[in-house]
């Protein structure tokens, strides 16, 4: 059923040896979500993959996938799919006998899975002449589409995917990141994907799990991580990003070099639960543009450029306010340079878009 | 590739680069071979070589049995050692790959220090253990038995017992490495799909480890088939092997001749299983797993 949670994670905490992978990880994941768990390396992100497939058996917590309790069933008797982050397609046989491999080891009709494994060839759009090539005979890309297969062919309730598109070049990998969220819309499939790449995950998942040191800084949709941050962690996590230290008072914020007409933030940009005293105000470079003479804005500040990067379509701006806090700002490519290195600049940005929170004492 | 016909012969800077390994083939592998072939055709007098050019050394060993049942006999022995070695190192060396890591390198180093101490000294030392009043029977006395149960001792089952121990390294090794190479995801991807520990072994990991087993395989039946050592020491010399028949041939009835065309025989024989058996091998390969 549409919306159901299919899986149920419950404080799982797995430790090896001294070292805590997973300090009490709890996640809902519903029927149908493509949800990607996304952090650095060592986040335990992994880890917690392999609780879900079985490989692993966390120390305590409990987790269930369609209501059934999991723990201590065996990864072979779960209704979960891994896509590995090196594939592991079987060297020994070929595309067709590595796709119908699950299918074999559930005693299906040998004809049956011949028929299951072309629909699947022609769902991963792999040419039929394919079937009969071992997989060290296929370019990379051609390998992810029948690993996928072979994932897919047993009919998983949860597909993983742990990091199978970290390996590929840049290129190939748009094709198949467009690929995964057309293959998650044609099946319905709920898709947990495991990447380090934030911006992977904010182009295809529904929900972002940001993870970090063993446990879940922050769940939401792209939305949600992009503009309403938990922490400094996840709002550097992806791309750059301004955090101006300001004084929070009232909802109103001051700091040295940042003049407003009405330094009041609207609500919706504020953290839940924020209290007077020192905060950080979030502005997104792309947020932020010069203003002319006597042009006015939201919140106005002056800098001095320190660096210019041309990033193709836009151009990226480094520069210092007048307290020597860095900032850093973009503006499309094709409009004229407004400035160079060492320029003033006199610089504005709405009260739109921008985040107003505390930095969480660190645990 | 295929197809076209390999030219570099013709390139003399590659015939000029290949010399060196040329003069050595040719020097210690080609002409001792070549001097052996020669060697068939002459016969002995006295013990004395005598040039004469005959197939006098050759219709011997073809009308009499004696030499063939001594090679029947020699493969015999070999192709059960080679068996008897696969079934005792594959546990081992999987073991060593997958369940003992921690110990691993203890293992490997306590392996490798039998596997270097002299063949020679090893099997005497057998002898002292697995003689009517050895080790072996005076241990199994204290704890009950009647005297003199090891009763194997100048016997063929002493000989194998001699050579599986001392070729059972090269298997261990060789198919340890085959089965520390298979990427352990592929393992788990086995069991993700739905298989059982037995099945994802069965699947995956045995036909993965096959490289190394038939490379184990082959490295044993050639040293197997070459063995003088054992049953002259353990097997008494009373049921003797081809090498030991060459060896008695060249040395104690100094008839070169004879010596020299036995050795073909047993080279011949030996390149021929192994030709047989890489048949086999890459048949199955090509066919793949059923």
């Amino acid at each position: 059923m549409a919306g159901e949670p299919i899986l149920e994670i419950r404080d799982i905490r797995k430790n090896f040896g001294a070292y805590q992978a997973l300090k009490g990880v709890s996640l809902s994941v519903k029927q149908g979500e493509f949800i990607a768990l996304v952090g650095p390396s060592g986040c335990g992100k992994t880890t917690l993959l392999k609780q879900i497939a079985g490989f692993e058996e966390p120390d305590s917590g409990n987790l269930s996938i369609a209501g059934q309790p999991m723990l201590g069933v065996p990864a072979a008797e779960r209704p979960t799919s891994m896509v590995f982050q090196k594939l592991a397609l079987f060297p020994h046989m070929t595309v067709a006998e590595n796709i119908g491999f699950p299918l074999k080891l559930r005693k299906v009709d040998a004809n049956v899975i011949a028929k299951r494994v072309e629909a699947m060839i022609e769902l991963m759009q792999l040419k039929r002449e394919y079937l009969t090539r071992y997989p060290r005979q296929l370019s990379g890309g051609e390998q992810q589409r029948v690993a996928l297969a072979r994932s897919m062919i047993s009919e998983p309730k949860l597909l993983l995917l742990d990091e199978p598109l970290s390996a590929l070049d840049v290129k190939l990998k748009k094709v198949l990141q467009a690929e995964l969220k057309r293959l998650h819309r044609s099946v319905g499939v709920t898709f947990v994907h495991v990447t380090h790449d934030l911006e992977e995950a904010i182009m295809l998942a529904d929900r972002i799990c940001v993870m970090r040191s063993g446990e879940i800084l922050q769940v939401g949709g792209p939305n949600d991580i992009y503009y309403r941050p938990a922490d400094t962690f996840v709002a550097g996590f992806i791309g750059d990003t301004n955090l101006i230290a300001v004084d929070a008072k009232g909802g109103a914020v001051s700091a040295p070099g940042l003049s407003a007409a009405d330094p009041s933030v609207p609500a919706q940009y504020i953290a839940p639960g924020l209290t007077d005293g020192p905060a950080l105000l979030m502005v997104r470079p792309e947020l932020i543009t010069p203003l002319a003479a006597h042009e006015q804005a939201d919140f106005i500040l002056d800098v001095t450029i320190t660096e210019v990067f041309c990033k193709g379509g836009t151009v990226q701006f480094r520069s210092i306010m007048t307290n020597g806090a860095p900032l850093v700002f973009e503006l499309p490519g094709a409009s004229k340079q407004p400035a160079d290195i060492g320029d003033r600049l006199r610089l504005g940005f709405p009260k739109r878009d921008i985040y107003l929170f505390r930095e969480r004492a660190a645990a | 590739m295929s197809g076209e016909i390999d030219r570099s012969w013709r390139d003399p800077e590659l015939l000029v680069k290949a010399l060196p390994s040329v003069i050595l083939q040719t020097a210690f592998f080609l002409a001792p071979l070549l001097m052996t072939v020669a060697l068939t055709f002459q016969q002995t007098k006295n013990y004395q070589l005598q040039w004469t050019w005959s197939l006098f050394v050759w219709t011997d060993i073809f009308s009499k049995g004696h030499y063939w049942t001594i090679l029947g006999h020699t493969l015999f022995m070999a192709i059960t050692c080679v068996i008897l070695c696969l079934v005792i190192a594959f546990p081992v060396a999987y073991a060593l790959a997958t369940r003992v890591r921690a110990y691993q390198n203890h293992v490997k180093v306590l392996i490798t220090f039998a596997f270097l101490t002299d063949a020679t000294l090893k099997t005497f030392g057998w002898v002292l253990f697995l003689d009517k009043n050895g080790a072996a029977n005076y241990l199994l006395q204290q704890i009950g038995f009647p005297p003199a149960v090891v009763d194997i001792l100048f016997t063929d089952w002493a000989t194998m017992l001699g050579m599986v121990y001392n070729l059972l390294s090269f298997a261990i090794f060789t198919i340890y490495l085959s089965i520390d190479a298979i990427d352990r995801s592929l393992i788990l991807a086995a069991y993700d799909a739905g298989a059982s520990k037995f099945r994802a072994f069965w699947e995956v990991t045995l036909p993965l480890a096959r490289p190394g087993i038939w490379a184990a395989s082959v490295l044993i039946f050639l040293l197997a088939v070459g063995v003088f050592l054992e049953p002259k020491v353990l097997g008494g010399g009373k049921s003797p092997m081809s090498a030991e028949l060459i060896r008695q041939t060249f040395e104690t009835r100094v008839n070169w001749p004879l010596g020299a065309a036995l050795t073909l025989v047993l080279m011949t024989v030996a390149v021929f299983v192994v030709l047989l058996f890489n048949r086999v091998y890459s048949l199955k390969r090509h066919m793949g797993p059923v």
